[in-house]
């Protein structure tokens, strides 16, 4: 259903995301995990047509028959928030302060040609899918009235309003107590058609996702059905992911991956990993490709 | 609402009150006495003295302060001690004058600075917007006066289109009240509406980088669509509160403007007291300045609640 290819995001000279290829099925959940900086957020936001300013994608990426970069925006905005719709990180600034809650989501319905009593009637429905207490109240609310965890269920709202047949998520929970993540979590995983799940919280994709893409340096490193990954991790970086998330006994230190994620545009050439990887050798200055049917990975020294 | 509208009303009354006490001390401070002034330097004490009881400025300050505060309930600013002509009606006459120049003055400032500030924080990157910013930034460097000056200059000594002053009443010829109002509005209006731009410009650019602007694109507004429906209210919150201050820049402005272009309204009048230390008649000017100031404070307090609920 979707289909990404070859996708490069570019500001100015430097690859912020570099050649990334997967594919998303009918009612998939799919993971996108890495570290801050590893190209997770650019590459949704270029699915969306929503990257900043100066910041450009090419490649291809479908939704059924609909291309989704390298079209102008005109093009693109029909599909955005009808077949294909995004939960950001931060519910605190994503609505409208000076709107009332009922009229941001029923905009998104209006916007794609349902009419005003519809949209208005089946805002209440929405409101009230995504479990929030006396919907008829809230969409008279406006958005500072509202906690971040009923905020971020507003935008989840919106989000599905149109019954998309991809739903994003950008860290939807990262902004959230640690209770509310996880009702929100089990929301996400009840309503979602397909889901396209960004997160650096390795519990949270086990969670929520059947598949996982492993991002390191703007490149998809390694990718797989979630327990073969996280049980056999192959690429070093995984593997060093996983294990700086383990819980440790009390006394020993706690594993990490040596060095910090170099800054955009400063990654090695060859595999990108290779200046924080223990097992690096020459061999590793010829970027590898990511190989493997179901499980695959892109390294040259693969843990067993 | 209705709650805070009530208590600000409060406030405004309040406040005026406290500035008519300030103005009426301040005048009484003053060095002159009118009777003194209206009877010349040779005048005998004695005659000063039926004077001043006539006046009844020789009555304690609070009398004198609740007589005055007690007319201007009534709308009666008290009869000059200079013409001894009642004061209130020519302060209607020429506030009505100063009000259309002060509004006329807005608009054009408004009818600029939205859509060039706008089109400037749109297009940011791009030399158009630049030249925009550029433009302004020049337009604030010009006092209102100068900007009168240089538009006589242009427009009424070298291509002869428009009087370089006095003003036609409307009731006398509608044509010609706008030809006198034509260029005292432009000097006034361009360097508020420089102004203007600045602020409306980097309003906008800060509501562009809101992520309920990205929200409002992803449920498939295009870029201009979400800074319609979205960006532009919120972007009205700073700038109501800049326009609220050069409301009352724009009446002091308007002082000098007036003299500029020989119009006869408050600020021209305010001149002539002073000038012919007509201390009852600077007196009320000075106080409809002062509660014009206040009301427009008052204004821009209820506007910021109609726009934003959270304010509420």
């Amino acid at each position: 259903m979707l289909s990404v290819e070859g996708l490069t995001v570019r500001a100015d000279a430097t690859d912020l995301v570099h050649d990334v290829s997967f594919a998303i099925a009918p009612g998939e959940r799919v993971g996108l995990i890495g570290e801050s900086g590893s190209g997770k957020s650019l590459t949704a936001l270029s699915l969306m047509g929503l990257l900043p300013e100066g910041v450009t994608a090419a490649g291809r990426a479908r939704l059924g028959e609909r291309d989704l970069v390298g079209v102008p925006e005109s093009r693109i905005k029909g599909l955005r928030g009808d077949e294909l719709s995004m939960v950001f990180q931060e519910p605190m600034t994503a609505l409208n302060p000076l709107m009332r809650i009922g009229a941001q989501v029923t905009e998104v319905m209006t916007l794609h040609g349902r009419s005003r009593q519809e949209a208005r009637a089946r805002s209440a429905e929405l409101l009230e899918r995504v479990r929030l207490p006396e919907p008829a109240q809230i969409a008279r609310a406006y958005p500072h009235q509202l906690s971040g965890g009923q905020r971020q269920r507003v935008m989840l709202a919106i989000a599905l309003a149109n019954e998309p047949r991809l739903l994003i998520c950008d860290e939807p929970t990262t902004a959230l107590d640690v209770t509310v993540q996880k009702q929100m979590l089990e929301l996400i995983a009840e309503v979602a058609p397909a889901l396209l799940f960004i997160t650096h919280d390795l519990a949270v994709v086990a969670s929520v996702c059947e598949r996982v893409l492993v991002m390191y340096g703007g490149r998809v490193v390694e990718s797989g059905p979630i327990r073969e990954v996280f049980t056999r991790p192959r690429h070093r970086y995984t593997q060093g992911l996983l294990a700086a998330s383990k819980l440790t006994p009390r006394g020993t230190r706690l594993p990490v991956i040596e060095g910090g994620v170099p800054a955009a545009g400063r990654f090695p050439g060859g595999c990108v990993f290779r200046n924080r990887c223990p097992h690096a050798t020459p061999e590793c200055e010829t970027p590898p490709a990511l190989t493997g049917d179901g499980h695959a990975f892109a390294c040259w020294h693969p843990a067993d | 609402m209705i709650l805070y509208l009530l208590k600000r009303l409060a406030v405004l009354l309040a406040s005026t009150a406290v500035a008519a006490v300030a103005v009426f001390a301040f005048m009484a401070v003053l060095p002159g006495d009118p009777a003194e002034i209206a009877l010349g330097v040779n005048a005998t004490p004695d005659a000063v003295a039926e004077l001043r009881k006539q006046f009844g400025t020789d009555r304690p300050a609070v009398a004198q302060f609740l007589d005055w505060a007690g007319g201007l309930l009534q709308g009666d600013f008290g009869t000059s001690y200079v013409t001894s002509s009642p004061i209130g009606p020519q302060i209607g006459d020429r506030l009505g004058v100063t009000l259309v120049l002060v509004l006329g003055g807005m608009v054009v400032a408004l009818v600029l600075a939205v859509p060039l500030g706008t089109f400037a924080a749109v297009r940011h990157r791009d030399p158009l917007g630049a030249a925009i910013s550029a433009a302004s930034q020049l337009g604030i460097a010009i006092p209102a006066f100068l900007a009168g000056i240089l538009l006589v200059f242009v427009f009424a000594v070298q291509a002869q289109a428009l009087p370089s002053g006095g003003y036609v009443p409307i009731a006398e010829s509608p044509g010609e009240w706008l030809r006198s109002l034509l260029l005292p509005w432009l000097s006034l209006g361009l360097v508020q509406g420089a102004v203007l731009t600045r602020y409306v410009r980097s309003a906008v650019l800060d509501v562009m980088r809101e992520d309920y602007l990205r929200t409002a694109r992803a449920k498939g507004r295009g870029s201009t669509g979400a800074l319609w429906r979205h960006g532009l209210r919120n972007a009205s919150i700073p700038v109501v509160t800049v326009l609220g201050l050069q409301l009352a820049t724009l009446l002091i402005g308007a002082v000098v403007v007036e003299r500029v272009f020989v119009i006869p309204g408050l600020g021209d009048l305010l001149l002539n007291g002073v000038a012919g230390r007509d201390l009852l008649l600077v007196q009320g000017v000075v106080m409809v300045l002062v509660a014009a100031v206040l009301l427009i404070n008052f204004v821009v307090d209820v506007t910021y609640h109609l726009l934003d609920p959270r304010l509420r």
